[in-house]
């Protein structure tokens, strides 16, 4: 028999003044596993992230969360979570220590203050106070706050917003070190390249529901096609590209064709590119990434902020 | 927990600078500066002349306590709310309580350090000196008065809406009102009409309170007693009715 799902929701509905943010959402977590779930803006990622750890109502719908309603869950169902808010900052006069020192009493069996500091790689900032940290420092202060208390499941919202690549990977190496110890996470993120490395399984959210769901390399396959993509040469303009199968995307200099017609594209640019005698730098030719998966699902970017 | 709660807060709250010098800072520096260029004059108090030092030692002692437990207390509980620590400690097992007592033991403790603080400089600066048999008033005073003015803080922090106007609001509603409740100016300076109004706020009868172990030929002030009392009562219920947890952008 297999463990049962760490979240299960099922025909969730979320209203804000009459517009239904949240309509009719299906999904299941499985236990240990890391699901992506992603969403344009919104989209209704951080609402319905807030209401699986229980801080806002539901309008409809079922929600389980390790085997209990988040609406009427208490103490002891908190103490099984680890939860990184979107946004929120530690007390600045305070000391990575102290803070997670702090937050260890708050929970009954708590993992020991130092052994946290190690896993999320502030052994050197432990004695600083939160106000002289970096902003990637503080995410994973953030991160050990919601570890202190040995978690079951992971809340993760954005997690690595606004962190430079450095601070990313080592930010990653943290939660797979997790991942492997049998914590469920749950990660909410903008970033195709975080989902592609963390997630078993991506949940596309578009307009309050789930619109595709799979481990990435299944969400990739279902896209089907392959993609051509190379950088616009200095002095082209993308009016100047020749007309192929289906209109280039252009972003910046990046130019992608997802087409069903690759070696007829690829015959036609490269004949192109010969005849005015230039170089399609950075030419590649491969199947669409889940960046591209996300284009194709999560629609147009809705009006609004994060919520 | 509360043990925890109270050192994290404590520990904060001793490395705020502004906190710590409007705390503990300016009363003592007013004391002083007021006791050097009036200090010689004798007042009307509540039973017979005194000096000026007798109604101000007492008058500073609240302004040191209503500073830690009102207007810290309200800065500190807006802060937190938008900076979203309480929304993160609300999604652990703590209780809120921990969060509300570990505030108001915190300013308590603060607060009667103050007290104290004043007590030995009225005492070996000013000569004023405590009626040791009504110690217990000045005891009961400072406890009533921290806890009522904690509940009003709580209150006002529910509708200051951000951090940056948490210490004006604070300070703008304080100051008018420890002109007009004999901290800075002895109540027997103003117009009747404004002596009264100001007995029935809750700094006016505070001070009151804590001056009774200064004037032991006053009356008893169980009518100021129970003003503050009720501030408090008030402070609670407002604060339970609309004190909030997350950041007003959620």
């Amino acid at each position: 028999m297999s463990a049962p799902p760490a979240i299960a929701v099922s025909g969730l509905v979320k209203e804000y003044g009459g517009r239904r943010v949240i309509d009719g959402l299906d999904l299941q977590v499985r236990t240990g596993e890391v699901l992506a779930f992603l969403g344009r803006n919104g989209a209704g990622k951080t609402t319905t992230t807030e209401i699986l750890e229980g801080y806002r109502t539901r309008d409809a719908g079922e929600v389980t969360v390790l085997g209990e309603d988040p609406a009427r869950a208490g103490a002891r169902w908190r103490a099984r979570l680890g939860i990184v808010l979107q946004e929120s900052q530690p007390v600045p006069t305070l000391t990575v220590r102290e803070i997670l020192r702090l937050y260890a009493a708050y929970f009954p069996n708590p993992r020991p203050v130092d052994e946290v500091i190690h896993l999320v790689g502030l052994d050197e900032k432990a004695g600083e106070r939160a106000a002289r940290l970096s902003g990637g420092q503080l995410r994973r202060l953030d991160v050990g706050v919601a570890l202190i208390g040995a978690p079951d499941l992971l809340f993760l919202d954005e997690p690595t917003t606004g962190f430079d690549a450095d601070a990313r990977r080592q930010f990653w190496d943290v939660i797979q070190g997790l991942r492997s110890t049998g914590t469920t996470i749950f990660l909410t993120t903008h970033y195709m390249d975080e989902a592609q490395a963390l997630a078993d399984r991506v949940a596309i959210l578009r307009e309050g529901r789930v619109a595709a769901l799979g481990t990435p390399s299944e969400l990739q396959a279902s896209l089907g096609g392959v993609e051509i993509r190379f950088e616009l040469p200095a002095g082209v303009a993308r009016a100047d590209l020749p007309a192929l199968s289906v209109a280039p995307r252009v972003d910046g200099p990046h130019v992608t064709v997802s087409t069903e017609h690759a070696t007829a594209d690829l015959a036609v640019l490269c004949a192109w590119a010969d005849g005015r005698g230039i170089d399609l730098p950075s030419l590649e030719v491969g199947r669409p990434t889940l960046e591209d998966v996300f284009l194709a699902i999560a629609g147009d970017a809705a009006p609004g902020g994060t919520r | 927990m509360l043990a925890a709660q109270v050192r994290a807060d404590f520990t904060a709250f001793r490395r705020a600078p502004s906190a710590l010098f409007f705390t503990v800072g300016l009363p003592v520096i007013f004391l002083v500066l007021f006791e050097s260029i009036f200090g010689e004059q004798m007042v009307p108090g509540a039973a017979g002349q005194v000096s000026l030092a007798t109604l101000q030692v007492p008058g500073f002692m609240v302004m040191g306590v209503v500073s830690a437990s009102f207007v810290s207390l309200c800065i500190t509980m807006v802060n937190r709310r938008e900076a979203g620590v309480f929304k993160r400690v609300r999604g652990t097992p703590a209780p809120a309580w921990v969060l509300i007592i570990g505030q108001v033991v915190t300013t308590l403790v603060i607060g009667v350090l103050m007290v104290v603080v004043m007590l030995i400089i009225g005492r070996y600066a000013y000569d004023v000196r405590v009626d040791m048999a009504l110690v217990p008033w000045l005891v009961l005073g400072v406890l009533v008065g921290a806890i009522a003015f904690s509940c009003l803080g709580m209150a006002l922090a529910a509708f200051v809406p951000s951090m940056e106007s948490a210490a004006p609001i604070a300070n703008l509603i304080v100051l008018p009102l420890y002109f007009i409740s004999g901290v800075f100016v002895p109540v027997s300076e103003l117009p009747s009409w404004l002596a009264t109004f100001a007995s029935w706020l809750p700094i006016r009868p505070f001070v009151e309170m804590l001056s009774y172990p200064y004037e032991p030929g006053a009356a008893v002030p169980w009518a100021a007693l129970g003003v503050v009392a009720a501030w408090g009562v008030v402070g609670l219920v407002v604060a339970s009715r609309f004190f909030r947890w997350t950041p007003r952008r959620d």
